[in-house]
């Protein structure tokens, strides 16, 4: 009757690019200019205070540098993947059982416990910087108390270190970072996990119930199959999070990344190249070095846990 | 004839207003704390003299506002009318070629050098001679310490101050009678000995063709005087500001300290109140004689109002009664010379049980060598501070240490 | 039924109305010893989330030498409103900056709710040409570490004149790479093709679609979307660091930072502001834990 109308005329075929494209009009406007210029800069050498002329073509030697000689860069890499994996398994093997928890056995109280949870999220990283430098300082800390007070406790006394520990020694600044952060995010992940453990349909779970399943099989048959598309996406966020650390360590180590650079991260690397070291053009070029870092480790997560579809 | 009167009215009133609006100028300073206290105390007297001009601070962090202020100078965008600088920033702003040359005309600046301490005004200079700000406060070093805790230990000011090993002897005595520590940290010994002997245009971590000094006699016996130190157990090794640094003083842990000036200011008001009269100031040990920072003003090149700029600018750095008023206030250091011999510098400070230690800080700012700074100083500081550390944590050989920080610098600042 | 990688391993159609209480408990009995150290220990963990943020209040209420002792203050004291007077002294603007700071975080927020959604959506349940490949290609931006672009980011605000305006720094971030990953993978597990079809042989336009199909199903996700996206523009300073330039224009983060001064930093200052601040975040977090912790309002659908 009708000649067929024309693929685009019809809105099915092109609304789905009106939808999409807000982002790479934006993208386009305000990401593509910073993208191009920080890998036009990683082939130059620039101190910035000097103002935009004062580029000079270096070619690939920025990244030579960075790959061959900055002994700096490899320590702050060693530490970055260190923290990301002492600070991120806890966060995600802590909060899965937890939100499951809250979901099963908390009642009225769980939005009470999860916002307590939750609340290290949303405080000000400056005043939690003195807060925790308060806590973990040598002599007059908390944590140093509760640790010596603990040495007379039966089983875990003989665990505990003879002496006050001082958290800025190398050997421990990693550990107090990483503490911080997975104190920052577990709440977080819990959020997340919870609201996936809130999209499984009841009858799932009561047909596990009927199989004769208790708490615990129901939580590692049922629950933790289904919860694998979040934590996808909640590992995906903990990768790029970690791998680009920067806040916590920075205030943690007053901006100098420690003795012997033990909490120095990437991303603190990178920032003291651009504005102590002004040299710009490095700090593009690790940018870069960096990008292809996390790139290659979201492809790994994505083989792991994403989805097939 | 009634209209074109009114009109004619209209239009000369329109005139004289523009006119006398033309003049009104707001210009924006940037600074940081506590350098803005400075600007706040100034606006009001700045006020009196240039009546058309609003003056708008904005504070950021220190760090923040180095960082803004780097990438303002890069991109040309947002820059203040007046940027306050620290001494550890000044090497690299000045050196940029982003900030107006105060030598030339209109600043004319050449003739009023004279009027400010003379050890300050090469770090404001480049390397092609310009003079990029103006120094506004400076911080000679000076040596505070405990009368009570050295008496009990029988120690003299003479004694602990005569050389490098007569303060580590000191140190010694002090802790074995008092349990206090010399030192807040071994390593302050380093940061004074690096700087003291140096000759006028001398640089401290590299030399005039941008090579680097560090692998020298002078660092060697930096490093060798904060091991001995560090092994004699006369330091607390905790790093300044710290609670556990307060804390040591209200403590009586920690004896003496080393620092500008200004630090018997924070003493007083907040570290050790209770503590007035127990201090004295002395000059640093073995004749060393040191500047713990310093704070610049300029006015960028692209700024908008480069007039009123250097007319604040000028206010904030050579009028006398604004330096006074930042002595008095805020204990900042005056770099203007006719402000340091003003008779407050006479005047006995309590806190001090009385010392006139005022026209000790003058001479020791008298004395200061006029150190060259190099944009690459903050790189080399971290490199030979990172050294140290090993040296001290876990016992590395001097002189390889400093020979790593040697090949360190250079391959961090290759451009040289 | 087959535990599959989805979220949902049978559509909504075939689930009678659920409820969205927990689990029926059984009757009333005593609670099993291993329960109770199960809440034993999520206390314990609650306590050490909270103990930072309690610190943090209670040194907003001590002056700086207090804060500073041996040992630190434990109780609150009675300095908060000295130090209120303090920070109002250095930044006169705080409540403009609680202000600017409130203004851009909600309508960052609200706009990302709204183009992160389409976009996941049409990124989830629509077929088109060169999905998977724009869809990569959106992830990838995510990877950026941040203040790279600080420098070209200055020179394009400078050149389209919006230096100093907050729009600066609503407009880059109004359609965030994050927010449309979680959409998708929301929008996807939570939305059933068949109810678009279904839609669209109604005859319903597919803008409409959206508005009156997916909207009302993806409740959680728009809750926690809104969160973090709140918490992420709250909390974002190296943007404003370099684009505002007057203080009555700072936003919370820049102007709490000014506080701390080269020697001795105002703490009580400090934690007093920050626990002002603090405020706006925990209304928003009750607001959208609400939507997003209550659970699916997943209505039946007449098929």
């Amino acid at each position: 009757m009708k000649t067929t109308p024309s693929k685009w005329s019809q809105p099915r075929n092109w609304a789905p690019y009106v939808f999409v494209s807000p982002f790479f009009i934006l993208f386009g406007a305000f990401g593509l200019f910073p993208l191009v210029f920080s890998i036009y800069l990683s082939f130059h050498t620039w101190d910035p205070a000097a103002g935009l002329a004062a580029m000079e073509w270096v070619g690939f030697e920025n990244y030579l540098y960075a790959l061959q000689s900055d002994d700096w860069l490899r320590a702050s890499l060693y530490n970055t993947f260190w923290l990301a994996l002492v600070s991120g398994l806890p966060q995600h093997l802590v909060a899965m059982p937890l939100a499951y928890f809250l979901h099963s056995a908390f009642g009225r109280w769980r939005n009470a416990v999860v916002g307590t949870y939750f609340l290290p999220f949303i405080t000000s990283s400056v005043a939690i910087s003195l807060v925790f430098s308060t806590l973990f300082s040598k002599d007059f800390g908390v944590v140093n108390a509760t640790l010596a007070s603990l040495k007379d406790a039966p089983l875990l006394g003989a665990l505990m270190p003879a002496s006050n520990i001082d958290w800025a020694q190398p050997q421990y600044t990693k550990w107090m970072i990483s503490f911080v952060v997975f104190w920052r995010y577990v709440g977080w992940n819990v959020v997340l996990y919870l609201s996936a453990i809130q999209t499984i349909p009841k009858d799932v779970l009561e047909a596990a119930v009927m199989d004769g399943a208790n708490s615990w099989q129901k939580f590692v048959h049922v629950v933790l199959p289904l919860l694998k598309p979040m934590a996808f996406f909640a590992v995906t966020l903990t990768i790029i999070g970690n791998l680009q650390l920067f806040e916590e360590p920075f205030i943690l180590t007053s901006g100098t990344g420690g003795i012997d650079q033990a909490g120095k991260t990437a991303a603190m690397h990178m920032y003291s190249v651009a504005f102590t070291d002004g040299d710009f053009g490095t700090a593009s070029a690790i940018a870069w070095l960096l990008f292809m870092l996390i790139a290659v480790a979201t492809w790994l997560n994505n083989r792991l846990l994403g989805q097939r579809d | 004839m009634q209209r074109s009167l009114r009109t004619l009215l209209a239009i000369a009133t329109l005139a004289l207003g523009t006119a006398a609006h033309a003049e009104k100028v707001t210009i924006t300073v940037s600074s940081f704390p506590d350098l803005d206290r400075g600007v706040k105390a100034a606006i009001p007297g700045f006020k009196k003299l240039y009546p058309d001009v609003e003056v708008k601070l904005s504070s950021m962090a220190y760090a923040d506002h180095h960082t803004a202020m780097t990438t303002a100078l890069a991109t040309g965008a947002n820059l203040p009318d007046v940027m306050g600088i620290d001494m550890g920033f000044i090497g690299k702003f000045a050196e940029s070629g982003g900030l107006e040359d105060l030598s030339k005309a209109p600043y004319n600046a050449t003739a009023q050098v004279s009027k400010i301490a003379k050890f300050a005004i090469p770090a404001a200079t480049n390397s092609k001679g310009a003079l990029a700000a103006l120094p506004v406060d400076i911080g000679p070093g000076a040596l505070f310490y405990r009368t009570d805790l050295l008496q009990k230990a029988g120690v003299t000011e003479a004694e602990m101050t005569k050389s490098w090993e007569g303060f580590i002897a000191a140190g010694k005595k002090v802790k074995a009678s008092t349990g206090a520590y010399m030192l807040a940290n071994a390593t302050d010994i380093k940061d004074i000995y690096i700087r003291a002997g140096l000759k006028d245009g001398e640089g401290i971590y590299f030399d005039k063709a941008g090579k680097s000094l560090v692998a020298s006699e002078r660092f060697e016996r930096a490093f060798d005087l904060t091991r001995q130190a560090r092994q004699a157990g006369i330091d607390a090794k905790v790093s300044a500001w710290t609670n556990e640094w307060s804390e040591g003083f209200r403590r009586d842990k920690i004896a003496a300290q080393m620092m500008g000036a200004w630090l018997s200011g924070h003493l007083k008001n907040w570290i050790v109140p209770n503590t007035s009269g127990k201090w004295r100031s002395s000059q640093l040990p073995a004749g060393a004689f040191a500047a713990y920072g310093g704070s610049f003003y300029a006015v960028p090149a692209k700024a908008a109002n480069k007039q009123a700029a250097w007319n604040f600018v000028q206010y904030l750095t050579l009028n006398k009664d604004q330096q006074l008023e930042a002595f008095r206030n805020m204990d900042a250091f005056p770099s203007l010379v006719e402000a340091q011999t003003d008779a407050f510098t006479d005047q006995p400070i309590e806190f001090l049980a009385g010392q006139k230690a005022r026209q000790l800080w003058k001479a020791a700012a008298d004395r200061i060598p006029a150190v060259a700074v190099d944009r690459y100083d903050a790189v080399a500081a971290e490199i030979v501070g990172a050294e140290l550390d090993k040296v001290l944590e876990q016992g590395k050989d001097i002189k390889q240490a400093l020979a790593d920080a040697k090949s360190g610098i250079e391959r961090r600042v290759r451009r040289k | 039924m087959s535990t599959s990688t989805r979220f949902v391993t049978a559509s909504p159609a075939s689930v009678p109305l659920p409820s969205h209480s927990p689990l029926p408990a059984p009757a009333k009995k005593r609670p099993a010893p291993l329960l109770l150290l199960g809440y034993a220990v999520v206390l314990l963990g609650g306590l050490l989330m909270l103990m930072p943020f309690y610190f943090m209040f209670v040194f907003a209420t001590h002056t700086n030498s207090e804060i500073l002792s041996v040992p630190p203050p434990l109780w609150f004291g009675s300095a908060f409103m000295d130090n209120i007077a303090e920070l109002l002294r250095v930044l006169p603007y705080f409540w403009n900056n609680l202000g600017w700071s409130t203004y851009v975080a909600l309508a960052v927020t609200a706009l990302n709710l709204f183009f992160c959604s389409l976009a996941g959506y049409a990124f989830a349940l629509l077929d088109f040409r060169g999905r998977e490949r724009l869809f990569g290609a959106i992830m990838a931006t995510m990877l950026l570490p941040g203040f790279v672009g600080m420098v070209p980011t200055v020179l394009t605000m400078s050149w389209l004149g919006w230096m100093n305006e907050h729009r600066a720094l609503i407009v880059p971030g109004a359609c965030g790479a994050l927010g449309i990953f979680m959409m998708r993978q929301y929008i996807s597990a939570a939305v059933p093709k068949e109810l678009i079809e279904a839609a669209r042989m109604d005859g319903c336009g597919e803008f409409g679609i959206f508005v009156r199909i997916v909207w009302p199903l993806i409740t959680p996700a728009l809750g926690t979307l809104g969160l973090i996206t709140f918490i992420s523009s709250w909390n974002n300073f190296m943007t404003p660091l370099v684009i505002l330039r007057d203080m009555d224009r700072y936003t919370v983060p820049l102007a709490l930072r000014a506080l701390q001064g080269t020697g001795q930093t105002q703490w009580g200052a400090i934690c007093a502001g920050a626990a002002v601040a603090v405020v706006p975040l925990l209304i928003i977090f009750a607001m959208a834990s609400r939507r997003l912790i209550d659970g699916l309002t997943a209505g039946a659908v007449k098929s």
